[in-house]
């Protein structure tokens, strides 16, 4: 299992290469509209996220994600779910 | 667990039903099914059409023992699982309306996709409503102070009592199920269609369309909220006894290999996708993949649902090639929710069909003259379109000008088709009804398209609408959502869409404001692009401009062709003067001037 500062450190990896140079990524960076991720860039980012934690992401939790730190602590938490 | 055989115990009957529950009690005899999978594509349930007969059939009894009514719509939020199949095939048992729901949601998403739920559930008059343990949430929070039976998951259904009640599946002229277009989600409409009618269209489908034959197995990513989804990969394969293999389409999208694997390892010979899912497996196969992939098997790959452009296809097939994958097995087609589905299909086994013609004349005199000799003629001149083939029988086609005069062949006009599979009406709405559908029985597609002698060739589709990554999105909406701003009258929003510079389809906003401090219009343009995408998911650009700049039409509306020609040409002539200016302020300084 790991730390949130483990998930947090590698959520930003991962959403490097889909934001524009410069732009900070913060815990509350907006994804939407701080980031400006659209849906396909979305779909990527959790395919990267799902292969690198080894989790499944139910649809259902994105209506509720907004920040990074959101996304950091729903990861965490199915991340914990499969121990 | 092993997935349904292709190879059926049972004759195959090519959809000569009355009903769709006639269909499957015949499909239930034999051995087929329907069979779905995991993101990393594990088959998690196998479902035979006689276990979803007698599932469908309990479940209709449940539902009748709630107090529902014969023609009663139940809304099922249309996540791809068994429970679908099951809530969908009940209502048919029980004489009851199956209304699809989408269930899409999007990052920070969660207002949006209640505020449409409430909305889609109010406009069918919905008594009773079903979504999985996942959506229930959003769906529960969306029927709030609607007057609804019951909202449950499917769990709380099956735990229903099931009385002893004859079952009356629903007959021939009864409305079979609602599809709700495609089309706006800020102003939906709710396609009725009869038994007889998607029966009609399933049989025309099935023998002229794809040439169904036995042992033939279908592999699917389609939502089954969506007319494709649900007519040409639920209900013909169901109504001729085939097996499908399903994906679901929030999967497809973040692993699109997976559709190829399934497809591979199930040796699918039959499946349908708009263009977009080819060009999504193109970008994300990587040639020295594409022999791991035997797609030897799939001697038809449909392709409809939005504009078709050659280029993704040819990529697709050229990347696939090393896969077994024949070009031939291309097969555009044309349709419609409002027609259950199908209108036309270009022949089997013959590849995509192009018909090239001089874009100055199709531009200037709306006529679509073939060119010849490509190598004689500007390359700017040259326009490839697609032959969607002729229509499926029974199907009359009308191309007609402004005035309603019919046109003679290659003369481009609005499509207008009569059939046996056309909608009744949408659900509720009269005056939407009467604007496309004459009592004679013509409905107007909307579409731009000119007739040649072997096909129907679309140039343009619905008036107006944007679609981007495969999705419809009505320009309305989008204006909707810049009008809710403070600083934005209504009326002052136009959307449109134009095309970038990497050959896609990049939507546009021009609305009209009287902001004259920049940093307080980058803030508006900020937000209205974030409503955008929290609602539709997609990147749209904002572009302000000083209020009575942008051309009206003559009854006194914004015109979108005249604002996207005004933004066309303001992009190219000022953006390269003063860098970094934005749109307001060079249309101020080129009034100054």
């Amino acid at each position: 299992m790991h730390s949130y500062d483990d998930i947090l450190q590698k959520i930003t990896e991962i959403l490097r290469p889909f934001v524009p140079q410069g732009q900070a990524i913060a815990e509350e960076t907006d994804l939407v509209a701080d980031l400006g991720l659209d849906s396909l860039k979305v779909m990527k980012i959790l395919e990267t996220v799902e292969d690198s934690f080894d989790i499944l992401i139910p649809l259902n939790v994105l209506p509720d994600i907004r920040t990074v730190k959101d996304f950091a602590l729903q990861i965490q938490k199915l991340d914990g779910d499969g121990q | 667990m092993e997935a349904t055989p292709a190879e059926n115990t049972l004759p195959l009957r090519i959809a000569d039903f009355s009903t769709l529950a006639e269909a499957l009690d015949y499909a239930a005899r034999g051995t087929t099914g329907f069979n779905f999978y995991t993101g990393a594509g594990k088959l998690y349930a196998a479902l035979p059409y006689a276990q979803l007969k007698e599932k469908a059939r309990a479940l209709a009894r449940r539902l009748i023992g709630l107090g529902v009514r014969r023609g009663s719509r139940v809304a099922l939020v249309a996540d791809t699982h068994p429970d679908f199949m099951y809530f969908f095939f009940a209502c048919q048992y029980a004489g009851m309306v199956p209304v699809p729901l989408p269930a899409s949601i999007y990052l920070g998403g969660r207002e949006a996709y209640v505020t449409q739920l409430n909305r889609l559930l109010s406009i069918c008059q919905a008594d009773v409503a079903m979504a999985s343990e996942d959506f229930l949430p959003f769906l529960t929070e969306a029927a709030e102070g609607l007057k609804l039976r019951f909202v449950g998951s499917p769990q709380d259904f099956y735990n229903l009592h099931q009385p002893e009640v004859e079952l009356r599946p629903s007959q021939s002229q009864e409305i079979a199920y609602l599809q709700y277009t495609s089309g706006s989600t800020r102003f939906p409409r709710g396609v009725m269609i009869t038994q007889k009618a998607v029966l009609s269209n399933l049989f025309a489908i099935l023998k002229y369309g794809i040439g169904v034959k036995a042992a033939d197995r279908a592999a699917s990513w389609l939502p089954f909220y969506h007319d494709m989804g649900l007519v040409g990969l639920v209900l013909s394969p169901m109504a001729a006894q085939l097996s499908v293999d399903y994906l679901n389409t929030r999967d497809f999208a973040m692993r699109p290999r997976v559709w190829l694997t399934l497809m591979s390892k199930n040796r699918t010979s039959l499946s349908i996708s708009p263009p977009f899912g080819y060009e999504l497996c193109a970008r994300r196969v990587r040639p020295e993949q594409a022999a791991n992939f035997d797609l030897s098997a799939l001697r038809l790959a449909g392709v409809g649902a939005e504009t078709i452009r050659t280029e993704p296809l040819e990529q697709f097939a050229d990347l696939m090639a090393p896969s077994g994958f024949d070009r031939r097995a291309f097969q555009p087609c044309y349709g419609m929710a409002e027609c259950s589905l199908a209108v036309s299909f270009s022949p089997a086994n013959q590849g995509v069909a192009v018909d090239v013609v001089d874009s100055n004349s199709l531009a200037e005199a709306q006529k679509a003259l073939p060119i010849e000799n490509i190598e004689n003629i500007d390359p700017a001149r040259v326009k490839p379109l697609i032959n969607c083939g002729v229509p499926l029988p029974g199907y009359e086609v009308e191309i007609r000008d402004d005035q309603g005069q019919i046109l003679p062949e290659r003369h481009c006009g609005t499509l207008f088709v009569r059939g046996p599979s056309v909608m009744s009406g949408y659900f509720g709405d009269l005056k939407a009804t009467r604007e496309v559908l004459t009592p004679d029985g013509w409905l107007n597609t909307g579409d731009l398209a000119y007739q040649i002698a072997d096909g129907i060739v679309i140039t343009g589709r619905k008036k107006d609408l944007i679609i981007i990554n495969g999705r419809n999105i009505w320009p309305q909406d989008l204006e909707h959502l810049a009008e809710q701003q403070p600083e934005i009258r209504t009326g002052d929003a136009s959307a449109f869409s134009i095309t970038n510079i990497q050959g896609r389809e990049q939507a546009v906003m021009m609305i009209q404001c009287r902001e004259s401090h920049e940093d307080k219009r980058a803030d508006l343009r900020e937000r209205i692009h974030t409503c955008v995408r929290m609602e539709y998911g997609i990147d749209c650009l904002i572009e302000l401009v000083p209020r009575n700049t942008l051309p009206r039409t003559t009854s006194g509306k914004l015109s979108r062709s005249g604002a996207r020609k005004v933004y066309l040409k303001r992009v190219a002539a000022e953006h390269s003067k003063v860098p970094n200016e934005d749109l307001y302020a060079a249309t101020l300084r080129q009034r100054a001037v």
